[in-house]
């Protein structure tokens, strides 16, 4: 089977007035379907310019990233919007609930977006969100939510409309350690179906060990890879 | 279809800001449809005397005559030359001219007396409310407007505290110290003068008036069959040298003299553009905020596969939205005050044209609404729904 994502010598960097900041300065990578892939690493190293290009919503400067063998970077903006429609979901730190939807409507809108008719779209959305644990608050607003819930219905949002690639950056580190827990085995249980792919950029430690591979990443460079935490710690205890 | 639900909950979600924009196009409709609507009442009142004239084809007058309350007095003899003009069918005396009334309680009041052609009385007022036009032939008999017979013309009540009785078909007036007997009252178009109206025949106003050599003031002639106004104006013009115009023309001159000689079309015109910046200014600053609060949100949605051209229309829906709702109050508004001033002082007059320039001109503040937001969404990277 082919890669889910696959990166080549990718390089991307930002114009700040004058001077360039690099931020990824040559990747490569491959994210086989069926796995959750963790990018971790210090702050600034480029963790969320990496995962925007693996997403579709930033295009590299240099190199290649093939998402499921499709080149985004020779598509128009409107193909490549049409590509994340059928093929992305995203999860936030932040959630990013419209606060004046309701939990359902909320994760109805990728169906909407892709031409749901909207009875239809709200039957699937109930649906995903009984998976994820809320039947219960399928009518609630984001206000009315705790973080965990909140975060389960983002999860509902970016699962509904059954994407091949799941993108979450920095997803736990708003929640408590066991909220964090239950949401990462929500991802191990109803994300990681298929041959989906999951990338999710952390800083939180504590769940390190849901990842089936970890690439660290430091100073826009994938500097290693790892396939469980302790292999992490041996190396960063032999620095 | 679902997304444009999401686009009206995003909105309506907004409470504040949504009251906000509706108030703004409200306000700026109201301003709108009311100034435009005043100026036309304004504008129209300056012709009503000739529109409730309609059965002459020809005014005849001085041809320095600027508009319809410009009196420049003719001599008699001119009646007898316009009526042997070929074409001429008849050609009958007006005239118009301010006197003073003196009321019972002793007080004088000004008031528009206008002497109708004795054998034919053309130039009648179009209602009569009470007693009718032939009345005019008893002795002394003069018809008084609705309004001033109320208003101006009413008398004190039986104490002071009472309210003032309104003139009625019998009661004597006094106008230049000549007596006149009310024997109807009418219901005449408002002229830009809100003094009386009182009409009365050709020969009893030159009674009433004071005595001078002209006090001819138009002439109204009627075209024969066959015969063109133009060309019967043209005549008219060549063989007594005075001016004769048509209805249509004489309304253009009396409106284009008072658009040009009064501060009335700037006044007006300031006032419905200072709404428009005002809607300007209100909507498209709420607005402008609305797509700025809900940027993350867009941001969001672009990312997850709305593109432009969604995005566009759901911010079209948005605006369009509060346009309607907004316009819609505020036309309501404007529309019911016209209701209400229906028969005050107050100059209204809302034809269809108001409402439709007015919906024009919420349409244009909400695309330009719409157009100064969506250079900011459609600019709007994807990636900034990672950013903190
Ligand atoms: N829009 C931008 N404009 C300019 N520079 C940027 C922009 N976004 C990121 N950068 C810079 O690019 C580099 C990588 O940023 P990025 O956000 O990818 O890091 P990160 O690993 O996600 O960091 P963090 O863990 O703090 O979220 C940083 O030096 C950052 O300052
Ligand atoms: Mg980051």
């Amino acid at each position: 089977m082919s890669a889910a994502i696959q990166c080549r010598d990718v390089t991307k960097s930002y114009a700040t007035g004058t001077t360039m900041t690099p931020a990824l300065q040559g990747i490569t990578l491959e994210i086989q379907p069926g796995e959750l892939f963790m990018l971790v690493g210090p702050s600034g190293c480029g963790k969320t310019t990496l995962i925007s290009v693996i997403a579709g919503i930033l295009s590299q400067d240099g190199g290649m990233c093939r998402i499921f063998g499709e080149d985004l970077k020779s598509m128009s903006d409107e193909e490549r919007t049409a590509f994340r429609l059928r093929n992305v979901g995203f999860v936030f730190q932040a959630y990013n609930l419209i606060p004046s939807l309701t939990a359902a409507e909320n994760v109805s809108i990728p169906l909407l977006l892709a031409g749901h008719d909207r009875n239809e779209a709200l039957i699937r959305a109930n649906e995903v969100l009984r998976h994820v644990g809320l039947g219960a608050k399928l009518e609630a607003k984001p206000a009315e939510l705790s973080g965990g819930q909140q975060q389960r219905v983002a999860i509902a949002r970016a699962l509904v409309h059954n994407p091949r690639l799941i993108v979450c950056d920095e997803p736990t580190s708003a929640l408590d350690h066991t909220t964090g827990g239950e949401i990462m085995a929500l991802f191990r249980r109803e994300v990681l179906k298929g041959d989906r792919a999951l990338v999710i950029v952390t800083h939180d430690s504590r769940i390190f060990h849901y990842a089936d591979r970890i690439g660290v990443m430091d100073d826009g460079r994938v500097v290693r890879i790892a396939h469980s935490p302790d292999e992490l710690e041996l190396e960063t205890s032999k620095d | 279809m679902g997304v444009y639900v999401i686009a009206l909950k995003m909105l309506i979600g907004n409470r504040g800001k949504f009251y906000a924009m509706v108030f703004g196009v409200a306000l700026t409709s109201l301003i709108i449809t009311q100034q435009s609507s005043i100026f036309l009442g304004l504008m129209s009142r300056t012709v009503g005397f000739i529109f409730d004239t309609p059965q002459p084809d020809l005014w005849v007058m001085d041809p320095k005559v600027q508009f319809v309350d410009d009196v420049k007095p003719l001599q008699d003899t001119k009646l007898f030359q316009v009526r042997g003009v070929e074409g001429v069918e008849w050609a009958v005396p007006l005239y118009k001219g301010a006197l003073r009334a003196r009321l019972p309680n002793g007080t004088f009041q000004t008031c528009n007396v206008i002497g109708l052609d004795d054998a034919t009385l053309v130039a009648g007022p179009p209602t009569m409310i009470d007693g009718s036009l032939a009345d005019l032939r008893r002795a002394d008999g003069v018809i008084v407007d609705e309004a001033g017979a109320n208003g101006k013309l009413a008398k004190p009540g039986a104490t002071p505290t009472s309210p003032r009785v309104p003139l009625r078909v019998g009661d004597v007036l006094e106008l230049n110290d000549n007596r006149a007997v009310v024997v109807g009252i009418a219901r005449a178009t408002r002229t830009f003068q809100s003094q009386p109206v009182i009409y009365t025949t050709y020969s009893r106003a030159m009674r009433f008036a004071p005595r001078e050599r002209k006090l001819l003031s138009f002439i109204l002639a009627k075209v024969r069959s066959g015969y063109s106004s133009r060309d019967v104006a043209l005549q008219i013009n060549r063989q007594t040298g005075l001016a004769a115009y048509t209805a249509p023309q004489f309304k253009g001159l009396t409106i284009r003299y008072f658009m040009r000689n009064t501060g009335i079309p700037i006044n007006f015109g300031m006032a419905v553009g200072l709404g428009f910046l005002v809607g300007v200014a209100i909507v498209g600053q709420t607005f402008f905020s609305f797509i700025v609060d809900n940027m993350r949100y867009l941001g969001i949605l672009k990312a997850m596969g709305a593109n432009n051209r969604l995005l566009f229309h759901m911010i079209l829906l948005q605006t369009v939205l509060v346009g309607i709702v907004g316009s819609g109050l505020g036309m309501g508004i404007a529309a019911l005050t016209s209701i209400l001033a229906k028969n005050s002082e107050l100059a209204f007059y809302l034809p269809w044209q108001v409402p439709v320039v007015t919906v024009l001109a919420t349409s244009l503040i909400t695309l330009i609404t719409t157009v100064a937001s969506l250079r900011k969404v459609f600019s709007l990277e994807p990636g900034i729904v990672f950013r903190g």
